[in-house]
């Protein structure tokens, strides 16, 4: 009774627009944005040349990135907290327990996935793709873009998932964002918190957001999947 | 002198020797057909011409001049242009898949669009330009394929079956447009066995068989 009770007064919070409660939401949605819009590039370029370039050292760097990927966020936001910290090598920028630090780590956690499934996209392309390219008289450098072009929805996956990843984890944001009211608490860290003071109202509300968020996601995905796989 | 003069093409797969022909000659002006049975090394052979694959080659020049054999398709493309027998168009549009080589050869958009138009209406896909890419039927692809190479105006041209998998009514469309390529500007290499084509006339035949070529 008490969990009907209070996803009720869940809902009618984030109706009555709480202006606490939506500028959790927006602390999330907008490092989240910002960790993706710093790591797409560079992390579809490894991606894209992982697959398609054969050089020394690319299965080790092929092996690093599928680690990266199964690393838990509280041992990178552990590392980052160790690097910003006063006494690290970074910490005389003072970034720890800022958005930007936030940024940062979800950046750092969204780089494996883009590289990753960029990769395999990469890797299945059709391989008339490249060759109609070449006899059309492309240049190298616009056959990979070529390449990259045809599995445009297949990368637009990989963001989706990406960022997926990072708006529902709470280590790292914990770790270097320190759950600061107001500047550095997001969704998870929040329900984290009023979780822990017994206090459910707000916690199940940023709890339906985030559900809300997963399924948009998913349908996002499942969409763009149709796309790539149509032809 | 001959447009393209390839000596001492051997192909092997591991042990297996696919071919090994001394000389070939190909004239502008000239079409030719080559048959031979399944995987007596048709497609392998255009995909060599066109650089898309490597062979061991004693030399190849083009035009008289000597190209190394490993730049073949860097040197060579698109004056040679190789379609594959189910061409690949870019998910793009229709248009922009015609358009493709002219960009990559750094036409300007208000320059290309007259020509890609001329193109479109050669091969009869106007009407299909708002249609995506990879809806289009294997004739369609193939008229998009052709138009897409015809517009850059090839010295040679590499068709891999073009004919095979089509219809009847798709089958002479095609044909027809290879017919047009077949004149004196142009040097055009079908691999095929549709009797359609095989009426070509004037066209050479060269024939894959036992590992030569004849
Ligand atoms: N990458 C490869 N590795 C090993 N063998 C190959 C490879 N590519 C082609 N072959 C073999 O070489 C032979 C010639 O293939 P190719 O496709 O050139 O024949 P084809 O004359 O075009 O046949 P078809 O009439 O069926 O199109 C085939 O036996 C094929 O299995
Ligand atoms: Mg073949």
């Amino acid at each position: 009774m008490e969990l009907l009770q209070s996803t009720a007064e869940a809902l009618r919070l984030l109706m009555a627009g709480d202006a606490e409660l939506w500028g959790i939401i927006f602390v999330s949605v907008k490092v989240c944005f910002l960790a993706l819009v710093i790591a797409t590039p560079p992390a579809v370029l490894l991606g894209f040349f992982l697959a398609s370039r054969i050089f020394p050292g690319r299965r080790v760097l092929i092996v690093a990135v599928q680690t990266l990927l199964a690393l838990p966020t509280v041992v990178i936001g552990l590392i980052l907290y160790m690097l910003l910290s006063r006494q690290g090598p970074f910490g005389s920028m003072h970034l720890l327990f800022t958005q930007q630090a936030m940024v940062i780590g979800e950046a750092i956690l969204a780089f494996p996935i883009l590289a990753a499934l960029t990769l395999s996209a990469v890797q299945a392309v059709d391989p008339r793709v490249a060759e109609t390219a070449r006899t059309l008289g492309a240049k190298p450098w616009r056959t990979s873009l070529t390449m990259l072009l045809e599995v445009r929805f297949a990368v637009m996956a990989a963001m989706v998932s990406g960022f997926g990843r990072v708006i529902s984890e709470i280590g790292c944001a914990m770790m270097v964002g320190g759950n600061i009211a107001g500047v550095t608490r997001n969704i998870t860290t929040a329900i984290a918190l009023e979780t822990s003071k017994g206090e459910f109202v707000e916690g199940i509300a940023l709890g339906i957001v985030l559900v809300i968020i997963a399924l948009t996601i998913n349908f996002g995905l499942a969409l763009l999947q149709g796309r790539g796989g149509s032809r | 002198m001959s447009l393209m003069l390839v000596r001492g093409l051997r192909k092997s797969f591991g042990e297996r020797l696919l071919f090994d022909v001394a000389e070939l000659a190909l004239q502008s002006g000239s079409s030719y057909l080559l048959t031979g049975g399944n995987g007596s090394g048709k497609t392998t052979m255009l995909r060599i011409l066109a650089g898309l694959e490597t062979a061991q080659i004693g030399s190849v020049s083009f035009e008289g001049v000597t190209i190394p054999a490993g730049e073949i398709c860097t040197q060579l493309s698109p004056r040679v242009v190789y379609l594959h027998q189910h061409p690949y168009l870019f998910s793009s549009s229709v248009a922009a898949n015609v358009a493709y080589g002219l960009k990559a050869a750094g036409m300007a958009h208000a320059k290309r669009e007259a020509l890609v138009r001329e193109a479109m209406t050669w091969a009869g896909v106007n009407h299909l330009a708002h249609i995506a890419p990879h809806k289009l039927s294997g004739g369609e692809k193939q008229r998009v394929a052709l138009a897409r190479a015809r517009i850059l105006n090839p010295k040679m041209l590499l068709l891999d079956e073009p004919t095979a998998n089509l219809d009847e009514e798709a089958r002479r469309q095609v044909a027809g447009l290879i017919r047009q390529m077949c004149d004196n500007n142009h040097c055009v290499v079908i691999a095929t066995h549709d009797p359609e084509l095989m009426t070509l006339k004037d066209a050479v035949q060269l024939r894959l068989e036992n590992a030569a070529l004849r």
